[in-house]
Order: C-alpha cells, then sequence, then structure tokens
C-alpha cells in the first residue's frame, strides 16, 4: 500500500519533467513532399537538358545541309562549259563546307558539254528513235 | 515504403506526446544522452518505414516495449566493441524551479538503483505505465512490478535526502 510519504514523494519526482527529444530526422510529411518535389524537379531539369541538346543538335545539322545546298549553286555557274581539272577542284575544296558537299556537287551538276555544229549526242539519238522490244 | 500518410501522423503524434518519457526510459537503460536519443529515433523512424503500430493494441506501452529492445540491443552490439560509458554529466530532468542540484541529486540516486527497479521506477512515474501494463513489458508479474517499485521508491527517497541532508550539513 502506498503511503502518504510515498504519494507526496512520488508528487515530487513528478515535477521534474523528463527532457524533450529532438525530432525526428525525417519528421513531417511535408519534408518528404519537398524532398519527391526536389526529386521530381531534377528530373524534369533532366529531360529538358536533354531535350534541348537534342533540338540543337538536329538544328545545326539542317544549317549544315542549308549552308551546303546554298554553296551548290554558285560553282555551277563557275564550272559551266569547263572540264573538271585539278586546279579548279583544289579551288572548290578550298570553298566547300565539306567534303561531301563537294561531292555532291560534282555528282548532280549539269553536264552541259557545246557538241559541233551537225553532230548530236548519242542520248539525244536514242531518244528519238522508235525503238520496238 | 508502405505507410501510410495517416499512420505517419498517428505516429509522429506518440512522438511528440510520449518522446520524452520514452527518451528518458532509453537514458535509464544506456545511461548516455546520444545512445538514448539515436534508440528512441530509430524505433520510430522503424515505426514510420514500416507502418508497425497498426497491429499494436496498447500504443503506449507498445512503444516503451519497442524502445527497451532497441536499447537492450543496441547495448548488447556496442558492449562487443567498447566499453561501458557512463554519462552523468547530461541532464535527464528539466528542474523544477531551476532546481538543478535536485536534477542532479535524482539523476545520480536513480543511476545509483538496480537496472530492473530503475526500469520501473520510470516507467511507473515518468511513463505513466500501470503495474499490469509493465508487468506485461518486462515479462515478471503486476505484483512483482509494484513490490519492485516500492523497493526503488525507498531507496530513491533515502538516496535523495541522504544527498540533500549531507549537503546541509556540510
Amino acid at each position: 500500500m502506498p503511503t502518504p510519504d510515498d504519494e507526496r514523494f512520488e508528487a515530487y519526482l513528478k515535477q521534474f519533467r523528463p527532457l524533450v527529444p529532438e525530432p525526428l530526422p525525417t519528421s513531417g510529411s511535408g519534408h518528404r513532399a519537398w524532398r519527391r518535389l526536389v526529386l521530381w524537379a531534377g528530373a524534369a531539369a533532366a529531360v529538358a537538358i536533354l531535350v534541348g541538346t537534342v533540338a540543337l543538335h538536329i538544328h545545326t545539322e539542317r544549317v549544315r545541309v542549308v549552308d551546303t545546298t546554298r554553296y551548290l549553286a554558285a560553282p555551277d555557274q563557275l564550272m559551266e562549259g569547263q572540264p573538271l581539272t585539278v586546279r579548279s577542284v583544289n579551288a572548290l575544296m578550298a570553298k566547300a563546307p565539306s567534303f561531301k558537299a563537294l561531292v555532291d556537287d560534282m555528282a548532280f551538276r549539269s553536264q552541259t558539254i557545246p557538241l559541233p555544229k551537225g553532230k548530236r549526242s548519242a542520248v539525244a539519238v536514242l531518244g528519238k528513235e522508235k525503238i520496238k522490244l | 515504403m508502405s505507410r501510410t500518410d495517416g499512420s505517419t501522423a498517428e505516429i509522429e503524434s506518440l512522438y511528440r506526446q510520449h518522446g520524452p518519457a520514452l527518451l528518458l526510459f532509453a537514458l535509464a537503460i544506456t545511461r548516455e544522452r546520444a545512445r538514448a536519443q539515436d534508440v528512441v529515433h530509430q524505433v520510430f523512424l522503424n515505426l514510420i518505414e514500416k507502418a508497425g503500430l497498426s497491429r499494436a493494441v496498447d500504443k503506449k506501452a507498445y512503444l516503451f516495449g519497442c524502445v527497451r529492445n532497441a536499447a537492450l540491443n543496441e547495448g548488447k552490439l556496442r558492449g562487443r566493441t567498447t566499453p561501458f560509458d557512463r554519462d552523468l554529466v547530461s541532464a535527464w530532468f528539466s528542474p523544477p524551479d531551476r532546481d538543478y542540484m535536485g536534477e542532479q541529486n535524482l539523476r545520480r540516486a536513480l543511476d545509483a538503483l538496480p537496472d530492473d527497479q530503475r526500469e520501473v521506477i520510470v516507467l511507473h512515474i515518468w511513463g505513466e505505465l500501470t503495474f499490469s501494463q509493465i508487468g506485461e513489458l518486462l515479462s515478471i508479474s503486476s505484483n512483482t512490478a509494484a513490490s519492485r517499485y516500492r523497493y526503488a521508491l525507498g531507496k530513491l527517497r533515502d538516496s535523495m535526502f541522504a544527498k540533500e541532508n549531507s549537503c546541509a550539513n556540510s
């Protein structure tokens, strides 16, 4: 049986309050929500950077192609009616933005070599003939 | 994580409500502030991650049981690597009327008690558990818990008043 002395002593002891513990390290749903938000923001930023890089790369490629086609018009005029020489090729290479552009130019350039009077090209003769197969 | 926000909020509420008594109980076992704090944090973080409170009928007693197990396990693990070190410098209580001497006396008197009696005193006075709850927690009968409490209370009183008298005489 507890005596009055015991009860008074208990009451005295209860006046001493245990210390409050430190907050939990990851306490609060707000903290977790914030962490989740930061993760999402990081992922979104990574995706944005990736998309930007790809778009920039595509744009650069397009500019390169445009430059090539722009360049292709000029040599046609320069080399019309002239035979292809080492010098002219060197000159073209010096001006061409890339080797590919130069080759493209050579491949798709219209060949308008003038023929002597009264002579026709084989293609023209064959084109007028009616060939029955 | 398999927890729900509702259970997390409940666990955080229990931490605010019983945290001080649980910390004191952990201190009574480990006798070191930092270790006791770690033990209480570990218990609550485990509960938040595993939503372990849903099955507990008596949540308060369950929390004290978790803290006891964690503190004893931690003590066993640490005992293998480092020697037991008592921390009698850090305060255990917030004293009434800035009675820091009284707080120190109480702390030393508690420290001088046998482990089983110290646990019962802390659980009953500051944890506000009944002898039946204490008995279940410590796997003893409620009568044993009550008798341990009476012995401990007597020793505590003798120890504290003897200290105060000796201080007053000197």
